[in-house]
């Protein structure tokens, strides 16, 4: 299996960022494409929006950050349960939480994968020392310096315990000093046996992350749900390296892009911005 | 009269084991420090009392050290924003010459302010008072009225109007509190300080806020901490809102050696309602106006009024908070402490130590004396009384 960069456009043009936002919302709920016509700019908006007040309706309490449902969204008996991970945070560590985040990902079982998938890879930032906590709760991936530490998705009650212990991770500052160089990602640790060699070359990646208008939480979101997908989705694997470069905006980025995280702008819905990308 | 909230211990049987004997052990004695913003209500009286026999007591048979410093406190929020209102809104004001309950009617002003000012604001009170010890002159009024009420009394004054810093500034206690493992520091992110006890099933608990500004709870453990090192035995004082934050500082000044014990005591209501401050709760029941009265009632007896006053806030209020003020009740306590004070025979004749060991908290284990177990047994009616050296040790 290779790799191919799929987005193969030179920059990241609105007609991309329409198709990528459209593109991620059929993967994660195929019910949005049949009520909505999702190849339209009113229709896409529509879908978003639909998405926004579900997670505001049926929300639990407080620590989420993200874009997921709360509610099942119309259409389908099957409706699977709404999951969110959680990942707790001593303090913010670039390296140590992108390699973190990338191998957490790489150790999720199919099935938890699909279903957080679905749930648009809905991650709760948590203000916490691993250290403190590892003897009550069991974190299914744990940073090497224990500066943050994952738990699998699952339903919010099952980690209403911890969520009452500890708070959002709040941070008003920029983000800190990019590590120096890029990050390597190994085979993850935990999960269902032994990582045979790969077959693959390993490929560098390098993440863009858009800081104009974003808190830290903000841009730690954003780079979350990209790696986070572009992991399920197979892009990024054991072995690649990842190196971490932001900007005010991405306009300036050239492709070909191995994934774009695009989002509607908080001040004009209507418009789409790309708040981060991979090459 | 039954006891709904009692004293609360934490002792292991390691501490107990390697503690030093009880005569020789060093305690600290700590309650909350009451703002300088308002009248001393009958609340903060009731828990000024059994600190002060507590100590008194405590004295007679450990090494007993009564901790209580106004300039520790000072840097909450709650003072400094007083005062900085009070220069904003009443700049003109003289307030070395207000009252006390004058002083307390600007404060339910502040507390009625629609919006709390930012921390920059509130920097250069901070600055003052950590730099040169500064005082408010409306805060400096309260204190000199309080230790007018405190020698009416006969408390013990632990340095009401004295310069007293706590050991630590802000940065070296976060610093000995991570070396606990028991904080999160997140200043950096521009994040809040959280003190981190989640190892022991408490949630996580701001200290310093993502502003900047320290709470009630740095400010304690930029006092106490420090202090640990050089007790056996800690005892915090606290009424009942403040619970889950002295829990916290209990568990805190656990990991730093000392046994750590924790003494909840409900206010008093008034009328069947706990007021808070906001509201302006004192009216004729300050310390001031129930002293005066006391002292009308029962002419030039000083000693009368001072043991009364402990006998009614400790031993009939009690540790709850079921029980209203009531005049008539105080009224019959200090008939009683002149019928104790002029008894004269047939008096028990144990001396001070040997009158206190007994009530000694924790079953015996502990080496602070608890005062409600104490008070009550002066009105043991088949008990002798006590006799005039006891009571003038703990009680006038």
């Amino acid at each position: 299996m290779t790799i191919s960069s799929f987005l193969s456009a030179p920059t990241l043009d609105a007609p991309l960022l329409h198709a990528e936002a459209a593109r991620r919302l059929r993967t994660a709920r195929p019910e949005l494409a049949v009520r909505f016509d999702l190849a339209t700019a009113e229709g896409l908006r529509a879908a978003h929006e639909t998405v926004a007040q579900g997670q505001d309706a049926g929300c639990d309490t407080g620590g989420v950050a993200g874009d997921a449902p709360g509610v099942p969204t119309a259409g389908g008996s099957d409706e699977l349960a709404d999951v969110q991970a959680v990942v707790v945070l001593r303090s913010l560590d670039l390296a140590s939480w992108l390699r973190g985040t990338c191998e957490f990902g790489l150790g999720l079982p199919p099935t938890s994968a699909a279903a957080w998938r679905r749930s648009f890879t809905r991650t709760v930032f948590l203000a916490g020392n691993p250290e403190n906590l590892g003897a009550r709760f069991v974190f299914d991936h744990v940073a090497s310096d224990s500066s943050a530490a994952w738990i699998a998705p699952g339903p919010a009650s099952e980690t209403l315990a911890l969520r009452r212990l500890l708070t959002v991770f709040h941070g008003t500052a920029d983000l800190p000093r990019l590590p120096s160089g890029p990050v390597v990602l190994s085979a993850p640790t935990t999960g269902t046996g032994s990582v045979p060699a790969p077959l693959w070359p390993a490929v560098p990646h390098i993440a863009h992350v858009a800081t104009a208008g974003s808190s830290l939480v903000d841009c730690l979101v954003d780079l979350n749900h990209l790696l986070a997908e572009a992991v399920l989705d197979g892009r990024v694997r054991p072995g690649d390296s990842l190196e971490l470069r932001r900007a005010p905006v991405l306009s300036g980025v050239r492709g070909p892009f191995t994934a774009v995280r695009v989002m509607p702008d908080a001040a004009d819905p209507g418009r789409l911005r790309a708040r981060a990308c991979l090459t | 009269m039954s006891v709904d909230v009692g004293v609360t211990t934490a002792v292991s049987a390691r501490d107990a084991d390697r503690a030093a004997p009880l005569p020789s052990r060093r305690v600290l004695i700590a309650p909350v420090t009451v703002t300088p913003t308002k009248p001393l209500t009958p609340s903060h009286l009731k828990g000024l009392l059994w600190t002060d026999v507590m100590f008194r007591a405590t004295a007679q048979v450990a090494d007993a050290e009564y901790r209580y410093s106004p300039t520790t406190y000072h840097l909450t929020e709650q003072t400094l924003g007083f005062w900085e209102f009070l220069d904003r809104v009443h700049g003109d004001t003289d307030f070395a010459s207000l009252s006390e309950t004058e002083i307390g009617d600007l404060y339910v002003g502040f507390r009625a302010e629609p919006e709390r000012v930012p921390a920059a604001a509130l920097r250069p009170y901070e600055r003052a008072v950590e730099e040169s010890g500064w005082v408010h002159p409306a805060a400096s009024r309260m204190l000199a009225a309080w230790r007018g009420h405190y020698a009416r009394l006969g408390m013990h004054d632990p340095g009401l109007t004295r310069h007293q810093p706590p050991g630590w500034d802000l940065d070296t206690m976060i610093d000995r509190l991570g070396a606990l493992g028991m904080c999160l520091d997140l200043r950096r992110h521009g994040g809040p300080v959280y003190a981190d006890a989640t190892r022991f099933g408490m949630p996580l608990r701001t200290i310093v806020g993502a502003d900047g500004r320290p709470n009630y709870l740095a400010c304690a453990l930029r006092e106490l901490l420090p202090l640990s090192a050089r007790h056996d035995e800690i005892v915090l004082l606290c009424d009942a809102d403040l619970e889950p934050d002295y829990r916290l500082l209990q568990r805190v000044l656990e990991q730093a050696g000392p046994i750590v014990h924790r003494v909840t005591l409900g206010r008093v209501p008034i009328d069947g309602r706990i007021r808070s401050a906001r509201a302006g709760d004192w009216h004729d029941l300050h310390a001031q106006a129930l002293l005066d009265r006391a002292h009308e009632s029962h002419g030039a007896d000083n000693d009368a009024v001072r043991l009364g006053m402990r006998l009614y806030f400790i031993a009939t209020l009690g540790p709850g908070s079921r029980q209203s003020f009531r005049a008539d009740l105080l009224a019959s306590c200090l008939d009683r402490a002149q019928r104790l004070l002029t008894y004269g025979h047939a008096e028990d004749p144990s001396r001070a130590e040997e009158f206190v060991g007994p009530f000694r908290a924790a079953r015996g284990t502990a080496a602070y004396v608890d005062p409600y177990r104490l008070t009550s047994r002066l009105l043991a009616r088949h008990r002798p009384p006590a006799n005039r050296p006891v009571l003038e040790a703990v009680y006038l």
